[in-house]
């Protein structure tokens, strides 16, 4: 081997190393960014699954725990759900048959205003009202209003009152129609030969929207669901959060 | 890049483009979330009001949403993972413009509920779709030039190394 060829080699390897340890730093530098890549990527996944856990967990219903309280429908048409004796906290509710804030209410705190009820730990009146000005829904409005007026007691009432807000019609329809309303008096168990006719007639209708209207002006309402506890409007917030719902009203008993 | 390359000029202006789409997409829709995130069922009867998912579905995306649009703001706004996050924003965005199509075509009369409210609007109030498509449109054209150009000045990307600008011999299918 020649002095010049040996010195060649040396160079030659000596290039190959830098090259080796430039490729690794290459290799390092890859799987850095793909951990700091992925890691960014879970973190962000994992911010966006919290906030949706939190978002279902506070407004997570509550499960039925008791019996109904006793539900008395009063002469204007509004209803009573309270245990006999039970004055206080008053909550006043509100609502309209056509609104979906008020279906999403009673989907998320229904629940809770039925359970308090039934603990003893407030009165409930339910007070259904026509907020809708516009057709079809004014008409449709007033149809489940109605027909929730036809029924011939409490317990008929409430299950009514379910009923209608778990089928409530889109806003762009005629809906509510007499024909449905009709069944679902029957699962509610109103008897056909009463309830049917006054369903036909409306004939609470004109009571129902002059009590509408009356409350509407007297509680100052401006919007569906209004719920107040002793007569202070419940902030949307807590209305929609069940747990603080249930707090709030629970304080009031005190 | 197949294309010819650019000139000197649209070199140093692209980046600072990226920019300023991120910042406005991003600020967009972290606004958005923030004005709906207090609220869940607001939320729910905002998604709820276009009648176009089923009812399960619209819940949890009424749920998810606020959060998605804040996750995703951020992140385009600190330049961080540009690409992913401008794919999601720009597919977000074409949703919203595809929803508010939707209601306009079938007749509804909603708030399209993109910053908070939303659901069914009063007597004399008028829907305002065009105005809301186009707005939502132009932000999906930020949304793929974000895609098509990451991660812009003043990026996290950037500076972790995370693709973009800084690696324009490797090709852009990273």
């Amino acid at each position: 081997m020649g002095k010049g060829e040996r010195t060649k080699t040396k160079s030659q390897s000596a290039r190959d190393k830098i090259r080796e340890q430039q490729a690794a730093q290459r290799a390092r530098d890859q799987r850095k960014r793909v951990i700091t890549y992925v890691t960014a990527g879970a973190v962000a996944v994992a911010a966006v699954g919290l906030g949706w856990w939190y978002a279902a967990s506070i407004s997570k219903s509550e499960e039925a725990t008791a019996a109904l309280a006793p539900v008395t429908v009063q002469a204007d048409g509004t209803a009573v759900m309270a245990k006999s004796g039970v004055t206080a906290p008053v909550v006043d509710i509100y609502e309209d048959f056509q609104c979906p804030a008020c279906k999403e209410l009673e989907r998320v705190s229904g629940q809770t205003f039925k359970n308090l009820a039934a603990e003893g730990k407030a009165k409930v009146v339910f007070h259904p009202i026509t907020i809708f000005s516009q057709e079809p829904t004014k008409s449709n409005s007033v149809r489940a209003a109605n027909a929730v007026r036809c029924t011939a007691d409490g317990k008929q009432w409430l299950a009514m009152h379910d009923l209608l807000f778990d089928n409530q019609p889109s806003e762009t329809v005629e809906g509510f129609k007499v024909d449905q309303l009709k069944q679902w008096g029957q699962e509610a168990g109103a008897d056909p030969a009463t309830f049917d006719q006054c369903v036909t007639s409306q004939k609470n209708a004109e009571a129902h929207l002059a009590y509408s209207k009356k409350v509407s002006d007297e509680q100052k309402l401006t919007h569906t669901p209004t719920v107040k506890l002793n007569g202070t409007e419940i902030d949307n917030q807590v209305l929609f959060s069940p747990s603080q719902l249930r707090d709030e009203i629970t304080e009031a008993a005190k | 890049m197949t294309a010819s390359q650019p000139s000197p000029k649209a070199r140093t202006a692209i980046p600072w483009v990226t920019t300023v789409a991120r910042l406005v997409l991003g600020g967009v829709l972290i606004a958005a979330g923030a004005l709906k995130i207090g609220n869940p069922a607001d939320s729910v009867v905002a998604v709820k009001a276009y009648q176009l998912l089923p009812e399960t579905i619209a819940v949890t995306v009424g749920y998810a949403l606020p959060i998605l649009e804040i996750v995703v703001g951020v992140l385009l706004v600190v330049g961080l993972l540009t690409r992913v996050a401008a794919v999601i924003a720009a597919l977000l965005m074409l949703a919203f413009v595809f929803g508010i199509a939707w209601a306009w075509a079938k007749g509804l009369r909603i708030d399209c509920g993109c910053f908070g409210g939303g659901g069914q609007l009063g007597a004399g109030q008028e829907p305002t779709y065009l105005l809301d498509i186009l707005r939502d449109f132009g932000l999906v054209l930020l949304g793929v030039w974000a895609v098509r150009f990451p991660p812009g000045r003043f990026a996290l990307d950037g500076a972790l190394g995370l693709g973009g600008d800084n690696r324009d011999d490797e090709g852009d299918d990273d």
